[in-house]
């Protein structure tokens, strides 16, 4: 560590923490979870980049949604996004979530996951490889850093909106909003 | 075990209205009206035929009719006797407009979730069922999703695309 | 004792894979439970129906993502069935020892999930590594590590390249050193053994009757097997033997996986033994303006799980008409898991739904 950085993480103690501690929401959305458990286990291991697979989201604070996401999984994984504590950051993997990818035709997934709950960063592939989950890592924190991981902050600042397309895609949303609706755009 | 051609020969003198053939391939493939299910199905299971392999479904909207396809076939003896197994295609043809018919549970238990399922991908209606419940869709479509004429490309860019952007500038890096 | 609904999944740790278990439990006691699936569910026979032959290779595999090989497999026999397409006796005996391969590295992420669900993280860290060997060989051949698109109709994309084979034996062999080293630390151990046996029994009987195939068959003692049943690809040219246990419980079923496991890599030695020469696909149709002959057929494979059959229908066009895959979780996952999650213990779920092998993207399709 040199002295820059010696003076940075004086600044910041509390950025060094949640960018080498991601804690990731054990929840398996789609098909991109196989390369999860090689990515966590001995030959790849993420631990040396501080991730770990957390067995709830209130412990978590790093959620990668691993593929296609279904309508009835937008439902699972909003109330798993919004138990998350703050700071939060979300990381699409795959292409799925992104555009929809080879479901872009399908009736019952859904095809851009940012217009439902804020996206941090994607990886792209259909599957990414275990090295690509380590260059998200690193990206992320990168972000984090700049204070460009802003998902989060986001989420409440648009809260209304993001609310509004939660409710379209989902009838008969029946959990409370999370943030109160006026204060938000 | 019987040998497939005195099966066949048997089922078309014993039910009326049943088209038997016998493929190239060793398989036995059944037409019936939906009347006999119960009857048939009872007798090719006390023939040998212990295994619902799967429940289809086939929409033929030329026709007109919504086509039930019974996949049969038996398991080898628990014995270790080496008999030669049986593979059967039972078809039924129900009209599209009114797709109804018999639950077969009380006979093969395994059943239960393809009839589930095609209750609710195509809209046929079985008589008996425990639950007909939703197993897959969490949404409601205009017509059942697997019927011919929904549109899948239609609906998407009917729904899915227009669902706004929440934030025009900005957003995800 | 007071009723309650819990629900177990998708969010949980317990749980591998997308899917939900609607548990009503009394004390620690389940009393009855309701499956829930279909957080997967893309629609992929609908979506088959919207895009032509040999566009739908890619589609089919994405069905399971733990052993999409079989997947592959199992819509070129449906194809060529149809089609009638010959099949050269080398691309028969390199598919074969391509699904024996897949066969291995899914009985291996099935034995990390059952091994990490049961707190042994050690064997668990071994499997996902041999896996991971095993993926490298994949890769090699095919360029993907996950989906590989190996099979076409007609055959096979490509021969085995220069060194293959050694290279593959190789591994095999490595993995196959370590089985006294998983046997010592997991199957005969006696923590396993107090905590499998007796766990999630379903009888022959009841195994019979829900449509049971694969292990949960098997492990009651009724050797059914595709392969030996109906054989296809090369698998009635080389003896082989199928693994049976009495039990039927989680203990068996893990057992019978590992024999399986076992048996896979001494039937590639033996085909790669008597591998005949020759070209590994023949040419089929302009693939773009392609169109198979109407009629329908049930074709069937066995897959890492079980029965794996595609009912597919040709209307004579260029697109499939209609297909529907009948995949082995599908009775297991919700008739046979229903049964057997009757009266178990809460901490027993998982062990359960894990020892049935049940992957949720089967089921939801």
């Amino acid at each position: 560590m040199d002295r820059n950085q010696l003076v940075k993480w004086l600044e910041s103690p509390a950025k060094m923490g949640h960018k080498y501690s991601l804690h990731a929401v054990y929840f398996c959305t789609g098909c991109g979870i196989i390369e999860v458990p090689p990515s966590i286990t001995a030959r790849w291991d993420a631990e040396r980049f501080g991730v770990l697979p957390s067995a709830s989201p209130r412990h978590a604070n790093l959620f990668l949604i691993t593929g296609y996401v279904s309508v009835k999984t937008l439902r699972a994984i909003i109330q798993t996004y919004d138990q998350m504590p703050e700071p939060k950051y979300a990381v699409g993997f795959g292409s799925c979530p992104i555009n929809g990818g080879m479901y872009w035709d399908s009736y019952n997934t859904i095809k851009h996951l940012d217009k439902y709950i804020p996206i941090d960063g994607w990886i792209a592939g259909c599957m990414p490889r275990p090295e690509a989950i380590f260059v998200a890592v690193t990206h992320l924190w990168t972000l984090i850093d700049k204070d460009m991981a802003d998902g989060y902050k986001r989420y409440r600042k648009h809260y209304a909106a993001y609310r509004a397309n939660q409710e379209k895609a989902l009838p008969g949303l029946d959990w409370p909003p999370l943030f109160p609706l006026e204060g938000s755009e | 075990m019987r040998d497939m051609g005195t099966l066949l020969e048997q089922l078309t003198s014993t039910f009326d209205g049943v088209r038997a053939r016998l493929d190239d391939d060793g398989r036995m493939r059944l037409e019936a009206e939906k009347e006999s299910v119960m009857s048939l199905l009872s007798f090719l299971r006390d023939s040998g035929f212990d295994f619902l392999q799967m429940v289809s479904c086939v929409d033929w909207i030329d026709r007109g009719s919504m086509e039930l396809v019974y996949v049969l076939s038996s398991y080898p003896s628990t014995d270790g006797g080496s008999g030669d197994l049986l593979y059967c295609i039972l078809k039924v043809e129900l009209p599209r407009d009114r797709a109804r018919t018999v639950s077969v549970i009380p006979l093969y238990e395994c059943a239960e979730p393809y009839e589930r399922e095609i209750h609710e991908l195509f809209g046929v209606d079985f008589h008996g069922h425990p639950r007909l419940t939703p197993l897959l869709l969490e949404r409601e479509y205009p017509v059942p999703p697997f019927r011919k004429d929904f549109d899948t490309r239609k609906y998407v860019s009917d729904f899915f695309d227009s669902i706004p952007p929440v934030e025009e500038e900005g957003g995800a890096q | 004792m007071r009723e309650l609904e819990l629900y177990f999944g998708p969010q949980h740790l317990g749980m591998v894979g997308n899917f939900s278990i609607t548990l009503q439990v009394e004390g620690d006691r389940v009393v009855k439970a309701d499956a829930n699936p279909g957080f997967l569910h893309r629609g992929f026979e609908k979506l088959m129906e919207q895009r032509s032959w040999i566009k739908n290779f890619p589609m089919v595999c994405r069905m399971n993502v733990v052993e999409p090989d079989s997947m592959e497999m199992i819509y070129a026999m449906g194809v060529e069935k149809l089609a009638g397409i010959e099949v050269p006796e080398r691309a028969q005996f390199v598919r074969s020892i391509y699904l024996e391969l897949a066969r291995v590295g899914s009985h291996l992420f099935g034995l990390w999930a059952y091994a990490n669900m049961l707190g042994f993280d050690t064997v668990a860290q071994w499997a996902m590594y041999h896996r991971d060997l095993v993926l490298d060989l994949f890769e090699e051949l095919t360029g993907g590590r996950v989906y590989h698109i190996y099979i076409w109709p007609g055959g096979v994309r490509r021969d085995f390249p220069a060194g293959f084979e050694k290279r593959m034996v190789e591994t095999l062999h490595s993995i196959g050193g370590c089985v006294p080293d998983y046997d010592d630390t997991f199957f005969n151990n006696s923590l396993f053994r107090s905590r499998a046996s007796g766990v999630g029994t379903v009888t022959r009987e009841q195994a019979l009757r829900m449509g049971g195939s694969g292990q949960v068959l098997r492990a009651t003692g009724v050797p059914f097997d595709v392969r030996k049943a109906e054989p296809y690809a090369a698998y009635s040219s080389v003896p082989w033997e199928v693994p049976t246990r009495e039990k039927g419980d989680a203990y068996s079923r893990i057992w019978v996986v590992r024999d399986e496991m076992i048996e896979s890599v001494h039937m590639i030695f033996k085909l790669l033994d008597s591998m005949p020469g020759g070209s590994v696909y023949t040419r089929i149709p302009n693939p773009f303006k392609w169109r198979i002959p109407e009629g329908d057929a049930y074709v069937r494979c066995e897959s890492s799980r079980g029965e794996l059959g595609l009912y597919l229908v040709s209307d004579g066009g260029d697109k499939p008409y209609r297909a529907h895959f009948r995949t082995p979780s599908y009775p297991h996952g919700l008739t046979v898991l229903e049964h057997a999650l009757e009266g178990a213990n809460i901490s027993d779920v998982g062990n359960i739904m894990i020892s049935l092998y049940v992957v949720a993207p089967e089921i939801d399709r």
